[in-house]
Formats: C-alpha cells, structure tokens, sequence
C-alpha cells in the first residue's frame, strides 16, 4: 500500500497548494531542494545565485500549482528543467531559455514520468545510476555531456572551448546520448 | 508521402540545449508540425533532466527556505487554472467563436462610431478630406473583418485563453489563432495602461524570442486586435506585457495575461 501511496504524495501537495496550504509547498521545498541545489551550484558554482535561484523556483511553483496536472507529468523533472534553464540563463546571461517560459503552464503532459524519482530513495538510486553511467562514458564523451548540461553549451561551443572539430563532438555528444538513452529508457 | 521523424538523438541533443545551427532550426521546423516528435521530446526532456541528479545533492542554508516561506506571505494564493480556463472545453469553443467575433465588430463599429462623431464636429473644408479617411478606414475594417472570419471559420484554429497574473492588473482575453495562417484574433479585456505605457501582445514560439503580434490598447474601446504573423508560426503560449508606450521589439515589462497554447 505504501508503495503505490507514495507517488501520489505530489498530487496531494499540489491540490493543498492550490488551496493556500503553504506547508504543502514547505513539505514539497524539503523534498526537492536539496536536489535541485545540487545542481544549481553545480551550473552557477556560486552558492548565493543558486540560492535565489531556488528561492524563485519554488516561488514559481506556488504561482502556477494550478496549471500542474501529477497525472500527466512529473513534478521533479519539471523542476528540474526550469531550474537549470534559469540557473543557465543566468550563467550566461542568455533569456532565450526562459523567456516566458515559466509562465508556459504547460508542465502537464510536458514531461512524461518514465522515472520515479519522487521517492528520495529511488531518486537516490537513480542518481547513482547516472553518475555510474556517466563515469562509465569515455572521458571526453562524459566533457562533452556535462559541458553541455552544466554549462549550457553548444556543439558548437563544445567544440571551441575544447578545441575539437565539431564533428568530433557532435560524435562524441550524440554516442553518448544514445548510451544514456538505453540506461535511463 | 510523410514526412520522416526526428531522430531520437536529435530530439535528446536538442533538450540537452546542444544542437545548434541549421539542425537545430530544422529539427524546430519539424517539431512544430509533428505531435508525435513533440510527444517524443517530452520523454527526451524527462531523460535530459534527469543528468542532473549527477550532480550530489546539497541542503541548501535554512535560511534560504525561511526566506521562501517569508517571500510567500506577499504572494496571492495560487490560482487553478488549467482545467477550466486554459483550455476551454468543446461546449465552450462555440462561445468563445462568437464572443470573438461581436467583440472584435464592437470594436470596429466603437471606432467607426467615434470616428463618425469626430466628423461632425469638423468644418465643411475638411469634411472631404476626413470621409476619405473614414472609406480608407473602413475599407481597412473590411480586410480585418476578412481576416477575421478566415480564422473563426478554419477548423484548425485553436483557441487560448490568457489569465491574468499574479499582481498585475485584472483582465482577461481569448486568442483565435491559427498557425497555418499566421492569422489570430485576440478580444479581452484590461484595465486600462498606466500614462505612457502600452499593452503589448506577444505570440511565444516553442523555441526561440516572442514575436509582437501587436499593441492592445485597453484605453480604447476598441479591445480586439487582428494579428497578422508568419504563416506556419506555430505558437507554445500568448502573453500580453506591459511596455513603454508604442511597444517595444523584445519584451521587456511585467506579463499582465499568460496563456498556453497547447
């Protein structure tokens, strides 16, 4: 029974959002914040910016409750994907990444949830799944894929900052999206 | 003859933001006609953010949650939104059609009205100069009215409903639109602009800048706007802003309404 409870925990968090519960936002801080600050200092490497960051994230995410549907999409991936857009936006000084795109209210549908990561201890093994995965990649696979990810660049880019001809990255960047791909499904 | 769909690698590259160049521009341009590849980059998004998780997670300062829950006290409840308002259901399309249409006529027959009532109050000497005037602008009603009916009646227009945002001005709209065309009718309704600014409505592509789609000048009667964009500009969202008066190129003033295309 707990097992098939636990992933409808968001939907309950959200639907007590949407009626002005703020501890279901608080409930909902501490479940994701320390994964998504992971990655935001890893992005911006600059412990303040990650924190306001973070801080506008979730203030986001109270705004737009109503528009998010758990059964149709997942609430960390989508946390995911505006917070390292907007962590990268604000790396590089670039808004084509978020230029309204907090307000898209398209998260449902947006992210189709193959992962279960609401739960912290699948969530764990996952995130030890990809970092096994990625330290498994050729060295200059794994550049490629975290230059990319982390940074916000090109192939192009990729290619200018490491020297590389761009067929070469765009090679070693697409091998090794096709390698993840077969772990992560 | 189909059209062959993306590859999946492409679709992984483009969520992981590295394609670039005339791929990417390609990979776009298709996606924007293929649901089934837009369906497929969703499951490429999910993938994608998951390397996140690469990175160890980290407790972030007390303060910092103390300082959320704070920020959260000045902020309006959340507001549901999607199922009712963001896509309006197939009984209310019909409606929304209408509405569309009679508050777009009221505007042109508010601006006629105001126009005709200007006349009169002219001297003869310029009376021939203005009815030239007034038949340029009707015939100019005529064209949008033209365009009008073209987008109400296209079964592949789609229909947005933006709301307003949290501590902005109240209001409402609805956009007709069609991508094929590069046609849409915006109607709502706004409080009005504050002095020497305007209300500025931007059509948002699944990629890339938002495109102006025109100003709407909520100080006027005439609230609706017939928007003339690039045909095959498929739209993610419609938001109006707030910006210096005459619009600007890029956006830059606060969202006022938001709506997503989907």
């Amino acid at each position: 029974m707990t097992a098939l409870a636990q992933p409808k925990a968001d939907a309950a968090l959200i639907a007590k959002m949407m009626a002005g519960d703020e501890s279901a936002l608080s409930a909902l801080y501490d479940r994701y914040a320390p994964m998504l600050f992971g990655m935001l200092s890893r992005v911006l490497n600059d412990r303040q910016a990650a924190e306001e960051v973070l801080q506008d994230l979730f203030l986001q995410l109270w705004r737009n409750a109503g528009q998010f549907d758990p059964g149709r999409g997942s609430l960390p991936a989508w946390l995911m994907v505006i917070g390292r857009n907007r962590a990268i936006s604000r790396l590089r000084g670039r808004r084509d990444r978020e230029v309204l795109e907090e307000n898209e209210g398209d998260f449902a549908g947006t992210f189709a949830s193959s992962q279960n990561i609401e739960d912290e201890a699948a969530r764990a093994q996952l995130a030890r799944t990809i970092s096994a995965a990625l330290e498994k990649l050729p060295a200059e696979q794994r550049q490629a894929v975290e230059l990319a990810y982390f940074e916000g660049m090109t192939q192009s880019e990729i290619a200018a900052k490491t020297g590389t001809p761009l067929g070469t990255v765009k090679t070693r960047v697409r091998t090794a999206m096709q390698t993840l791909r077969q772990i992560l499904g | 003859m189909t059209t062959p769909h993306a590859n999946p690698e492409d679709l992984d590259l483009y969520a992981l933001g590295a394609l670039d160049g005339e791929e990417k521009q390609a990979l776009e341009t298709h996606l924007a006609g293929c649901p089934a590849c837009t369906q497929q980059l969703a499951a490429a998004r999910q993938r994608t953010a998951l390397l996140g998780l690469s990175a160890p997670a980290v407790a972030p300062r007390p303060q910092v949650k103390a300082d959320l829950m704070a920020k959260l006290k000045a902020e309006p409840r959340p507001v549901p939104a999607r199922s009712s308002a963001a896509q309006p259901a197939q009984s209310q399309i019909k409606k929304i059609r209408w509405g569309l249409r009679f508050s777009f006529g009221f505007g042109l027959a508010a601006a006629a009205l105001a126009f005709a009532t200007f006349e009169l109050a002219k001297s003869d000497l310029e009376r021939g100069k203005q009815i030239e005037q007034l038949q340029a602008q009707l015939s100019q009603d005529e064209s949008s009215l033209q365009a009008m009916n073209q987008v109400t009646a296209a079964p592949d227009s789609a229909i947005v409903t933006l709301l307003q945002q949290p501590g902005g001005p109240p209001g409402q709209a609805h956009v007709m639109y069609n991508a094929r065309m590069g046609m849409g009718v915006y109607a709502g309704q706004l409080a009005p602009a504050p002095v020497g600014r305007s209300y500025q409505l931007w059509l948002v592509p699944a990629s890339g800048a938002p495109v102006s789609a025109g100003l709407v000048n909520a100080n006027q009667q005439a609230t609706s706007v017939i928007m003339h964009l690039a045909p095959g500009l498929a739209a993610k969202a419609f938001a109006v802003t707030l910006e210096p008066e005459g619009g600007m190129p890029q956006p830059t003033g606060p969202k006022v309404l938001v709506g997503a295309a989907s």
